[in-house]
């Protein structure tokens, strides 16, 4: 078990995160690259950027959307991903495997606020799952990703929760930190190919949306014709 | 099967490899990289990149013979036989910046000019010759333009000079890359090493550049699936022949001149291999493209240029590190120069690729089959999406490709030499505590509790007695040598140093001498003579000892050593062999206390009991980094 999670730690680690931070760039760059030939193709091409900014930054920081939305959904979900985001890069632990592999540190995160957003992300996915379950005007909306999804984040989350907090023997130790690595290195394999691509997707989500209302000229001809041709 | 497809693909997957072995070689350098040495500074590494320049010959030859000699014939390939000598050229420069230590002062060369060395006229011709090409082939892409129409203009009236230029360069440097080689008689094989080798490097330069421009004709007619013109390609093999062939006698008749004949049946390695090296280069494609009717049949052209190209890169290799004088001078090229190398040609490929898809380069200019109006949309296979226009669905395979190799190099590059970044200097911290010393060096949570007086008592009594700080200084005035057990060495005018006043580093070793600072002048301001007797080989033992000029340095266990032992071990090995060499000793005759020698007896994890109280949290948690120390046996203290 050891050489695998030296394994899991090392190699597979390096070629998850790999995976993750050039599949980012490479969706982020197609995304863009397919804006920027909408945008040269367009008829019209004023844009409407200052709606896109407000709208953007609304779902950035979405406290507007959240009386609107179903509440109890939308503030477990800004939670949960506060605690998400903010435990994995500001961990103590991580910071040191981070420093003695590359030799780049940040500041940490006090070892009681880690623990308490850990047990604060486990429980608001806990409701998130719930609602997703159980609540029909979410249930309807959601697909088979989002559980799977929602599950598989937790798995590092309790597993590191375990290891870090409670006295273990020194065998299950080992396996809940391979399950730990292993759990992380997926979500990192899955995130540029999957929803979670939001992350570097969202903020252009709006120009995307404006821009997929422009039509090039003579379109419609072009509709018709492949219709046609299709029919 | 798409062939074009298939083959960027393949391409961006070496290119993916390549890019993450790049970055390892910015960011840990040529030693994490590379298997070079002081030694071998070359290697692989450097001749294959010297193949490379050899291979683009045919830029120039073409132009000679198209130009000059006004062979209409080879018209078709004027362009492409350019456009291969400048990515040969742009990959070559492009490669040094991995090679060189400092690649930022890649301009030195412009400015600081060496003109006795080789290499400043390689560089100069590397250089303009770049820039020849650059105008040589700028018309090409301003031919799709009618805004640069005067540049175009201008450009082919001057042609002609242009391309004279570009021969007279490209003749200096080719043999001057052999020049290199001249002024290490003593470093290469005498087979390998001759006062003609610029002249086997320009010839043999301009077989490969023929060559490689039949093999390129080749390929391209297969990836596009065109109709081949036999014709051209079988001009080329017959025109390298005769190179070939005088390139056999060249190097042969040195070989029998210099009567180095028996060399070759020397059975040794170098041997061997400078014989297939000539088989590959020369008398193998040399046959197979004497005959008229072999050199017209397309298996044998694609075999002949195949192995034509792998002898030329053969013999640049062999040149570059292989064939050393020295056997014991042998090193095997690490995978990730390999990867490298071949990662910055198959970039090459892609952009010769992308340039005769764009620009009229080739008679008639190639297309992209899945760009063809008939060709059917592409779905993605996961998700079902449209996979958009031929531009964009091609970018979202090849940039997929990429990533997921250049993931697989990132993982493949060993941990260890990701690691490698040196030893971090950690510098002591005296240890803290009065008669119980809490030593913790680097002042993180482990310590080691040290009660001073009992270890005193000890040593004193030959048991553990209730002796004081105080009675120290009896003990030191008196002349008794227990305390010189732990503090051997005392600088001078001391009686009590402490240990990390001389072990000051934490984790490695310490010039505790320090040479430079007595020999310079804002130091000791020392003499060479001053210490080392005048006539003598200048070595440690030979100088003269620490206390010829410190007659009151005390030494205890490294009397004998004086000045010789330059280098003190660092803190935690100092400490170690100190300590645990008496503990072991005494576990074993002391039945009470056999965990004596155990790490944990001394080693504590967490806050020294005295320094809880200031701490903001209690570190004792598990940590990743803690130490797990054995338990000592209970009830045995």
């Amino acid at each position: 078990m050891e050489s695998l999670l030296h394994f899991a730690r090392g190699p597979l680690f390096r070629f998850c995160l790999m995976i993750m931070l050039l599949g980012l760039a490479r969706i982020l760059f197609l995304d863009l690259w397919e804006a920027y030939r909408a945008y040269r193709r367009a008829g019209d091409k004023k844009m409407p950027w200052r709606l896109i900014v407000r709208r953007s930054l609304e779902w950035a920081f979405p406290v507007k959307r959240v009386s609107r939305n179903p509440q109890l959904y939308s503030i477990a979900s800004i939670l949960f991903h506060i605690g998400l985001i903010v435990v994995p890069v500001f961990l103590f632990a991580h910071i040191g495997l981070w420093k003695k592999a590359v030799g780049i540190s940040w500041p940490a995160l006090p070892f009681r606020w880690a623990l308490w957003l850990t047990i604060s992300t486990m429980c608001f996915a806990a409701v998130l799952l719930i609602e997703r379950l159980f609540v029909k005007s979410i249930h309807s909306l959601s697909r088979g990703q989002d559980y799977f999804w929602l599950v598989l984040l937790l798995f590092p989350f309790i597993t590191g929760f375990v290891c870090a907090n409670l006295n273990i023997s020194a065998g299950l130790y080992r396996f809940l930190m391979l399950v730990h690595v292993l759990s992380g290195d997926l979500i990192f394999l899955l995130i540029p190919f999957t929803k979670i691509a939001h992350c570097v997707l969202a903020p252009f989500s709006q120009i995307v949306d404006a821009l997929a209302w422009k039509f090039p000229p003579a379109t419609d001809q072009e509709i018709v014709e492949t219709l046609y041709r299709f029919k | 099967m798409n062939r074009v497809h298939n083959t960027k693909i393949v391409l961006w997957l070496i290119t993916g490899l390549a890019a993450a072995i790049a970055l390892n070689r910015f960011v840990f350098g040529l030693g994490a990289t590379t298997n070079l040495n002081d030694e071998v500074p070359w290697g692989f590494w450097i001749g294959f990149k010297l193949s490379w320049v050899a291979l683009s010959a045919g830029g120039f030859v073409i132009g000679a013979i198209f130009y000059m000699m006004k062979r209409e014939k080879f018209h078709s390939l004027v362009r492409i036989a350019i456009l291969t000598a400048f990515l040969g050229y742009s990959s070559f420069v492009v490669s040094l910046i991995f090679d060189l230590g400092l690649p930022w002062n890649i301009w030195h060369m412009i400015i600081y000019w060496n003109p006795h060395s080789p290499l400043f006229e390689v560089g100069w011709c590397v250089m303009l010759y770049t820039t020849v090409l650059v105008l040589e082939l700028l018309p090409v892409p301003l031919e799709s333009t009618s805004r640069y129409a005067a540049v175009r203009k201008f450009l082919l009236k001057f042609r002609f000079p242009i391309v004279l230029l570009g021969i007279m360069l490209s003749t200096l440097h080719q043999s001057s890359l052999g020049t290199l080689f001249l002024i290490m008689p003593r470093r290469l094989f005498p087979l390998f090493y001759s006062h003609i080798i610029p002249i086997e490097f320009f010839i043999s330069a301009i077989a490969g550049g023929l060559l490689m421009l039949a093999f390129e004709t080749l390929a391209l007619h297969w990836m596009y699936r065109r109709k081949l013109e036999t014709d051209l390609v079988r001009l080329l093999c017959s025109l390298s022949v005769w190179i070939l062939g005088l390139y056999f006698l060249v190097k042969i008749g040195d070989v029998v001149l210099e009567g180095k004949v028996g060399l070759l049946f020397e059975g040794s390695w170098r041997s061997y291999l400078y014989v297939g090296e000539l088989l590959l280069s020369t008398v193998i494609p040399f046959v197979m493209f004497v005959v008229p009717k072999w050199c017209a049949n397309r298996k044998v052209q694609w075999i002949g240029t195949s192995i034509g190209i792998l002898g030329v890169v053969l013999n640049r290799i062999d040149i570059g590190g292989f064939a050393m004088r020295d056997a014991t001078l042998w090193y095997t090229p690490s995978w990730m120069e390999v990867v490298l190398s071949i990662g910055i040609l198959s970039t090459a490929a892609l952009v010769f690729i992308f340039l005769i898809e764009t620009f009229h380069v080739w008679d008639i200019q190639p297309r992209d089959p899945e760009a063809l109006a008939h060709t059917p949309p592409l779905f993605d296979r996961v998700s079902g999406a449209w996979l958009g226009n031929p531009k964009t669905s091609a970018l979202t395979r090849h940039t997929l490709a990429f990533v997921i190799s250049f993931a697989i190099g990132m993982a493949l590059i060993s941990g260890k030499k990701l690691h490698a970044e040196g030893i971090e200097n950690v510098t002591v911290r005296p240890a803290s505590g009065i008669d119980t010393l809490c030593i913790n060096g680097n002042r993180d949570s482990q310590y080691v509790e040290f009660p001073h007086q009992a270890h005193i008592g000890w040593m004193r009594n030959g048991k553990i007695s209730s002796m004081t700080l105080d009675s120290i200084h009896y003990v030191l005035r008196t002349g008794a040598d227990s305390c010189l057990v732990c503090h051997h060495l005392n600088l001078p005018g001391e009686k009590l140093s402490i240990c990390w006043e001389c072990h000051t580093s934490m984790y490695s070793e310490v010039d505790f001498f320090r040479h430079d600072w007595h020999a310079s002048s804002s130091g000791a301001n020392l003499k060479c003579d001053d210490c080392h007797t005048p006539g003598e080989t200048r070595t440690a033992q030979t100088a003269r000892k620490c206390t010829g000029c410190h007659p009151s340095y005390t030494f205890a266990d490294t009397a004998g050593n004086g000045a010789d032992a330059y280098f003190i071990p660092s803190y935690v090995d100092a400490m170690h062999k100190l300590c645990v060499s008496c503990h072991t000793i005494e576990s074993r005759v002391l039945k009470d206390k056999p965990n004596l020698a155990l790490c944990s007896t001394c080693h504590r994890t967490g806050t020294p009991p005295g320094l809880r109280a200031g701490m903001k949290w209690d570190v004792t948690l598990p940590r990743f980094d803690n130490v797990v120390l054995p338990t000592p046996v209970p009830g045995v203290k």
